[in-house]
């Protein structure tokens, strides 16, 4: 019963943020095609791609940080964490339900609106990569999980109604502004995937696997850590 | 049935019922056989707890006033000695009318006569004497 | 349950660096009773409340809830299995319809009485599909009943269950409480609403500053509790009248009061020894009695 209600919570933000993600990435690479940019000379229906995918990682960015907003300390300054809490689920139950579904949405959000993207391209006739949409995808989901890992953590260290996501959106401008000496452990570097760009500014292979699974890594120790912080605490 | 209890006043809400209960059964308004009734529905109505019934239905069983029968109820059980009392209070309330006009008479007010019982009654330590 | 206690806790302390909301307490909650706990604003009612639902860890001390330990986990869920807790503002999920939040909890509960919470939504005259950000509070206690009372738990635990509600909705809380007792279950409600404490409690626990101070049956408090009211032609003493029992003195001019909680009879008998003119004694209410109780010494 505790999907049903993470689903109830959250429905409304994700549907509109996947509704939205999926309209406004197909429809800038179809603006693209339509009006395309001069530098993209080389292979325009490539660099349509890319443009999409900075839309798209901004958008999952702002999605990912409202879709984890919520949980104990949330329903503490709404006045109903009492009542969750007096429900028989251990507190760790809890909170692997609200992983579950913050991340799970988010990963549904990573891969459905790219896709759509890229189909949406390749509509419009012109040569198509797949390996590039694969790429891009796994860039958004390694960078990506650490900043929902960063919402999940603030989320249960910072009580208030909206308060938690604000901390969250200033940890992700502050990803978006750091020094270029960052761009390894920024999160934000390798959603935008600027580390992996070759000479001709495309994305170079082999798929950073060790990057990203660093990523997941550090994901895995802010999620541990938010878990125990809500197993520990006084509401 | 219509009781009435004080939950303010000095005296155990289950002692009230009793004498409430013993009162009807004197002055007739509950009739030998009659079914009282059940410890919930009773609770519910007088919005007590269910123990304070509880226990004025044993106590009154054990004076005899009423005869329990598990899974049916409680049951008027106006017997001789029952139906005694009642001419025993009956008189007593005679008496007792009598004694106050005559303090009345004797230019006693209302409270004064009042406080009066309640200190005898009360003062002693007892409270209201198991027959 | 009979016997074994519903509550009972051994030294639970709860402390906020140099605050201490609770301060050693020993609950002692039988089964199948309606236990009141009453104190002022702050005394730490909701807090002890919360050490035993496992919402807040105790500092010190340890308690027992059906049986089940509050400060383990791992029993800490399993005794929520047969208990029910309204809190004190009735706050359930805004983003809810009624239907759906008696859907959510019912997935909790092997035990769930569908046909009750159906009764009660009748009764209630409930709006299943209305979200509940948009119920005034007096449906959402209500419905806070509802959810509490479909699971038929073995103990209902109430915070201020009266709190904002209107003379009707203060009825139908009482009489809900009262049949659920009649059904077996343990009753145990914190308020500072002195009236319907005493109408439907058979237990009375009184907590001071984080402590108890009185743990008796409103039976025994309303048998032995008196105000002797005594006029003399010559005050005597204070002294002579500290017996055991007498709570509490006041004199003006000729008059003395005392407030005991026994010991009457030795009392009056002192009063005539020492002539006295006047000697009234009068039963107390429970007002009088908590005010006593928590008054500072």
């Amino acid at each position: 019963m505790l999907w049903y209600k993470a689903w109830l919570e959250t429905r409304t933000r994700f549907l509109i943020s996947l509704a939205g993600m999926t309209a406004l990435g197909c429809y800038r690479v179809w603006e693209l095609d339509r009006n395309p940019e001069p530098w993209y000379k080389l292979d325009y229906y490539y660099f349509a791609l890319r443009s999409g995918h900075q839309l798209i990682t901004l958008m999952w960015i702002v999605a990912a940080t409202l879709l984890l907003m919520g949980g104990l300390l949330r329903e503490k300054a709404l006045g109903v964490s009492s009542f969750t809490l007096a429900l028989p689920a251990s507190r760790r139950r809890l909170m692997g339900v609200r992983i579950g579904t913050g991340f799970g949405q988010g990963l549904v959000l990573a891969i459905v609106p790219w896709s759509a993207m890229f189909v949406t391209a390749a509509l419009t006739g012109q040569a198509r990569s797949i390996f590039q949409a694969w790429f891009s995808i796994v860039l958004l989901i390694g960078g990506g999980a650490v900043i929902a890992g960063v919402a999940l953590l603030v989320s249960a260290l910072i009580e208030g109604e909206y308060t938690a996501p604000m901390v969250s959106f200033g940890f992700a401008i502050l990803c978006g502004n750091a020094p270029k000496s960052l761009e390894f452990v920024n999160p934000l570097g390798l959603m935008g995937g600027r580390a992996y760009l070759g000479g001709s500014n495309m994305l170079v292979r082999p798929i950073p696997w060790i990057h990203v699974t660093a990523n997941l890594c550090v994901t895995a120790i802010l999620v541990g850590i938010s878990v125990k912080i809500v197993e520990r605490r006084d509401f | 049935m219509l009781f009435r209890l004080t939950p303010s006043g000095g005296q155990p809400l289950y002692l009230q019922l009793m004498q409430q209960i013993r009162h009807a059964v004197e002055t007739g308004a509950l009739r030998d056989g009659d079914q009282l009734p059940g410890i919930r529905t009773l609770a519910e109505e007088l919005v007590v707890s269910p123990g304070t019934v509880v226990k004025a239905y044993s106590e009154l069983e054990h004076e005899g006033v009423l005869t329990m029968h598990h899974g049916s109820g409680a049951f008027v059980c106006a017997n001789r000695r029952t139906k005694r009392l009642g001419e025993c209070v009956q008189e007593a309330r005679e008496r007792v009318d009598e004694l106050i006009q005559q303090l009345r008479g004797d230019g006693l007010l209302d409270d004064e006569i009042r406080r009066l019982f309640e200190a005898s009654l009360l003062g002693a330590g007892k409270t209201v004497g198991k027959r | 349950m009979t016997g074994a206690l519903a509550i009972e806790t051994e030294g639970l302390s709860k402390s906020y660096g140099s605050m201490h909301a609770v301060r050693n307490l020993n609950l002692a909650v039988k089964p199948n009773r309606i236990t009141a706990f009453l104190g002022l604003n702050g005394a730490g009612k909701s807090t002890t409340i919360k050490m035993l639902l496992g919402i807040v860890k105790p500092t010190e001390g340890s308690g027992r809830v059906l049986g089940k330990r509050i400060d383990y986990p791992v029993e800490s869920v399993e005794l929520r299995r047969d208990v029910a807790f309204v809190t004190e503002d009735k706050n359930l999920y805004g983003y809810m319809t009624v239907e759906q939040i008696i859907r959510f909890t019912r997935g909790f509960f092997p035990g769930w009485r569908q046909d009750v919470a159906e009764e009660l939504l009748r009764k209630y005259e409930l709006p299943a599909r209305r979200k509940v950000r948009h119920l005034s509070k007096g449906m959402r206690t209500k419905l806070a009943l509802l959810l509490a009372v479909s699971r038929r738990p073995t103990l209902l635990i109430l915070d201020e269950p009266s709190e904002g509600l209107d003379p009707r909705g203060i009825e139908q809380l009482l009489e809900c409480l009262v049949a659920q007792c009649a059904e077996g279950a343990t009753v145990f409600f914190s308020s500072h609403q002195i009236a319907e404490i005493e109408r439907i409690s058979d237990e009375v626990c009184i907590i001071n500053r984080g402590s108890l101070v009185l743990d008796a049956s409103l039976d025994v408090l309303r048998l032995n509790w008196r105000q002797v009211d005594l006029v003399f032609a010559s005050l005597p003493d204070r002294g002579d009248f500290q017996l055991a029992g007498v709570e509490r003195i006041r004199t003006r001019g000729q008059q003395m009061s005392l407030f005991a909680s026994g010991n009457v009879d030795a009392i009056v008998e002192r009063a005539r020894d020492f002539h006295a003119t006047a000697i009234d004694v009068s039963p107390v209410g429970l007002r009088e009695i908590f005010l006593q109780s928590v008054e500072e010494s």
